[in-house]
């Protein structure tokens, strides 16, 4: 038992998860069990029947007969003529086994008793005498009890008597019969084992054919439920190879019926289904083309006029001041158009979907670092500083390093135009899925409402602005496709007058959903970078670079041993500072760092 | 001596600027404007190097750039309208050495033309070995225990870069920097394909590198 319970609850559970899963399953057990439940009420109902209708026609016959036999008997009494000992007993004996009549097999028993509590006459020579293995007590005491208490009725019970070894059923009928003045009851038992085994064979048929048509009901459910649960399934893993983009996939169709409609239907589904995603295809692809067929026809005439304008540039020393100012402007303007045409193809190209990800790991606090050496002269010509704040090793970060150094750089040089001159910071997080660059300015920043809009392709939060940078208003927008094409995320935070924090956050590995960012968008602690193992980088006019470690009287204290210039690329940014030290990194406090760097910028322009 | 340069391009206004820029700049030019006549154009001409433009009449710039390198080991710089990744990716693996993207400053291109064109440093007889591959510096030679293997000049450089200096780590932008001559950051795109075209010259098997091993977020490094 210990070890079957394991197994039953085994199979339990399968058939749990089958009834669960399977309607076909789920259908034929239930009409299985429907048809044993009315074959049991029929089968019952029947043998009930017909066991009552044998048990009525054997008792009728039995009642007729023992009317009759004691009858008989009755008279062979009245009629005798006997009056000693031997020959009474031996008419009584012979008058009672002729009711157990004639031939091999017996008609009827009897048990043949004399009356109780009546005076005992001399003659009475028969107390009782009954068929062989038969006493008195196999006649219900009810039955006795009935037939003592009537006058001449005749009373029957259903009773059992021993035959042989086995005890049989069977009906007693009583009466009385009187014999030389002594009243006898006589007890006449009929045999009910041939009717029993006419029921018991009726009821193995009923059994037999019950089985035999449930069972075949149960195949007809499995068929047909088969039949229409087939195509159903068939339909489900036909969709599912569909929604996998296995768009040719079709369904068997068969016939004209109701299954054979859904096949058609669900086909004609999946074609027009194909034929609007090849379509869209097509038309991305001619899009695509499009894209592709107009740079290169409009980059070689660019090209051309570029160069001719860098020719005439060069050499507009030589002009009078009107041409020479008209070749400062051709030369400019044709620097715009072409920064405007390059953004324009890019979005075009992510709006054609043909923009690619051509992700490798890379280090992006090495990129980081890069994307500020690039924009150093900008920084210088906006005096603004540039510090960042990054952990001390490397991030490996899955990234088309491409698109991320663009989104980078924009976001960067847009925080040195907003700026106002002020400190840009940077700060570099990873957690153990994400990691997040944040760029921090301290300029006019931006209302909520504007943030949000930030990411609109040309969108300008006052238009009126002059536009220094010469932007295209795409750039933007272009980060935020490029972030998207890496599952990141690109947020912006802004407060009126307070600057604004741009954060992008990517995933370490691709496919991998950023759950949180590792550093907050709204800057909790505004300008000062985070105390602990860090480095700093603190970025100067490369101008000042050779005056830098001379001019900053604190030139021995960690915060100016981390003051990289420029010129020194990446060698003052090694600096792993214990924690006292790296918060008071210079370039982070508003009065002590931002202030030094704007001086800078001053004397660089004067 | 003037070196000598094919511009292989179609748009005519653009060749003639090109030969305008290349002459100023001590070059000599020689124009082809079809792509179906360029192979012929090389040869009669023998260029020092070779500008050219990816889209061209008669036959594809990429095609004409793998005929050339068939017969010549001659500096190939491709001239792109398209900035898209599959067609670079492309115009280097069918043999170009670098590529200038339109538009273009004058300058951007004769240093490009300049740096291929960089004589072979003063090169000392030298003999280098990474894994079980041996350099000939100053003869130009690469060979596996008796096999020669024919590189051409731009992995020759990239071989060597790495071979000299086998502890060091080059991250890509080092080496546009070394090999190529680029003094600004530029595509790294250069870097991978040309490593692993190398790579499929040098390696036994170059799924499993042993000569030119790739740094995870760093960059490559000699093998040992």
């Amino acid at each position: 038992m210990q070890r079957l319970l394991p197994g039953i609850r085994y199979l339990l559970r399968a058939v749990q998860r089958k009834w669960r899963r399977s309607l076909q399953f789920r259908t034929v057990l239930t009409t299985l069990m429907l048809a044993i439940g009315s074959f049991a009420v029929v089968g019952a109902y029947l043998s009930n029947q017909i066991a009552n209708n044998l048990f009525q026609e054997r008792l009728a016959q039995a009642e007729s007969e023992t009317r009759y036999n004691v009858k008989q008997v009755q008279d062979t009494f009245d009629g005798a003529q006997v009056t000693d000992q031997s020959s009474v007993i031996t008419l009584v004996y012979d008058t009672l086994n002729a009711v157990e009549g004639r031939g091999s097999v017996i008609q009827r028993r009897y048990v043949f008793e004399a009356m109780p509590e009546q005076t005992k006459p001399r003659n009475r020579w028969v107390e009782s005498r009954a068929s062989d293995q038969l006493t008195i007590g196999v006649i219900p005491p009810d039955l006795r009890k009935a037939v003592q208490n009537s006058g001449k009725d005749q009373y029957w019970a259903s009773t059992q008597f021993p035959v042989g070894t086995e005890d049989r059923p069977g009906i007693a009928v009583g009466n009385k019969v009187t014999f030389n003045g002594t009243v006898y009851e006589l007890y006449l038992i009929y045999d009910l084992n041939t009717a029993q085994k006419t029921l018991d064979e009726i009821q193995n048929v009923l059994l037999a054919g019950g089985a035999v048509l449930v069972l075949m009901i149960g195949g007809v459910a499995w068929y047909v439920t088969r039949n229409v649960v087939s195509p159903v399934s068939h339909a489900a893993v036909v969709s599912e190879k569909l929604a996998a983009g296995q768009l040719q996939e079709r369904m068997v169709v068969k016939g004209e019926d109701e299954v054979a409609r859904l096949g058609a239907s669900f086909n004609h589904m999946a074609a027009s289904l194909q034929e609007q995603i090849t379509q869209l295809a097509t038309l991305s692809q001619m899009q695509q083309r499009f894209v592709s067929d107009v740079s290169h026809e409009l980059r070689t005439p660019l090209t051309t006029v570029r160069m001719a304008a860098e020719v005439l540039y060069d050499a507009r020393e030589d002009f009078d001041p009107i041409n020479k100012r008209s070749a400062e402007l051709l030369y400019n303007q044709v620097e715009r158009f072409q920064s405007l045409l390059a953004d324009l193809l890019e979005i075009s190209r992510f709006d054609a979907g043909a923009a690619t990800l051509d992700a490798e790991p890379t280090d992006i606090v090495q990129l980081v670092a890069h994307v500020i050496e690039g924009v150093a002269p900008v920084a210088a010509e906006y005096g603004s500083a540039v510090t960042l704040n990054a952990p001390a090793g490397s991030v490996i970060v899955d990234m088309d390093d491409r698109r991320i150094d663009r989104i980078l750089r924009n976001l960067i040089l847009n925080a040195l135009e907003h700026g106002e001159g002020r400190p840009v910071n940077i700060s570099v997080a990873a957690s153990d899925t994400a990691v997040a660059v944040a760029v921090r300015d301290h300029g006019i920043g931006m209302t909520p409402a504007e943030a949000a809009r930030v990411f609109d392709r040309f969108w300008r939060a006052d238009p009126a602005r002059a536009r220094t940078t010469g932007g295209s208003g795409l750039g933007l927008s272009i980060a935020a496709e490029d972030t998207k094409l890496h599952d990141g995320w690109l947020q912006a935070w802004g407060s009126k007058g307070h600057g604004s924090n741009f954060r992008l956050t990517l995933p370490l590995r691709r496919h991998e959903p950023i759950t949180r960012s590792p550093l907050h968008l709204e800057p909790v602690n505004v300008g000062l970078p985070e105390t602990g193992r860090q480095r700093t980088m603190v970025l100067l006019d490369p101008q000042r670079s050779a005056e830098t470690p001379a001019a900053t009287p604190g030139a021995g204290t960690p915060g100016a041993a981390a003051r990289g210039t420029m010129a020194d690329g990446f060698r003052g940014f090694s600096g792993d500072f214990s924690g006292d030290g790296g918060g008071a990194v210079g370039g982070a406090t508003p009065d002590g760092g931002s202030a030094g760097p704007r001086e800078t910028g001053m004397e660089g322009r004067a | 001596m003037k070196a000598r340069i094919l511009v292989v391009d179609d748009d005519e206004a653009l060749a003639e600027m090109i030969g305008i820029v290349l002459r100023n700049d001590g070059f000599e030019p020689v124009f082809c404007a079809d792509g179906g006549q360029a192979l012929d154009v090389f040869r009669a001409s023998k260029p020092d190097l070779v500008l050219l433009d990816l889209m061209l009449p008669g036959m594809d710039g990429i095609e004409v750039c793998r005929q050339v390198r068939a017969e010549s080991d001659v500096p190939i710089v491709m001239l792109t309208a398209k900035a898209d990744t599959s067609d670079v990716v492309r115009g280097l693996e069918s043999g170009a050495d670098d590529y200038v993207p339109k538009p273009f400053k004058p300058a951007e291109l004769v240093a490009r033309v300049r740096a291929r064109l960089r004589p072979g440093d003063q090169k000392a007889p030298e003999t280098l070995r990474i894994a079980d591959v041996t350099i000939d510096v100053a003869g130009h030679l690469v060979s596996r225990g008796n096999d020669r293997i024919s590189l051409t000049p731009l992995e020759f450089d990239l071989l060597v870069a790495l071979a000299r200096k086998p502890w060091q780590v080059f991250t890509r932008e080092l080496l546009l920097e070394q090999v190529w001559g680029y003094r600004h950051a530029a595509d790294t795109r250069l870097v991978n394909v040309h490593v692993q075209r190398l790579r499929s010259k040098i390696e036994r098997d170059p799924e499993a590198p042993e000569v030119v091993l790739t740094v995870r977020g760093v960059g490559y490094k000699a093998g040992s």
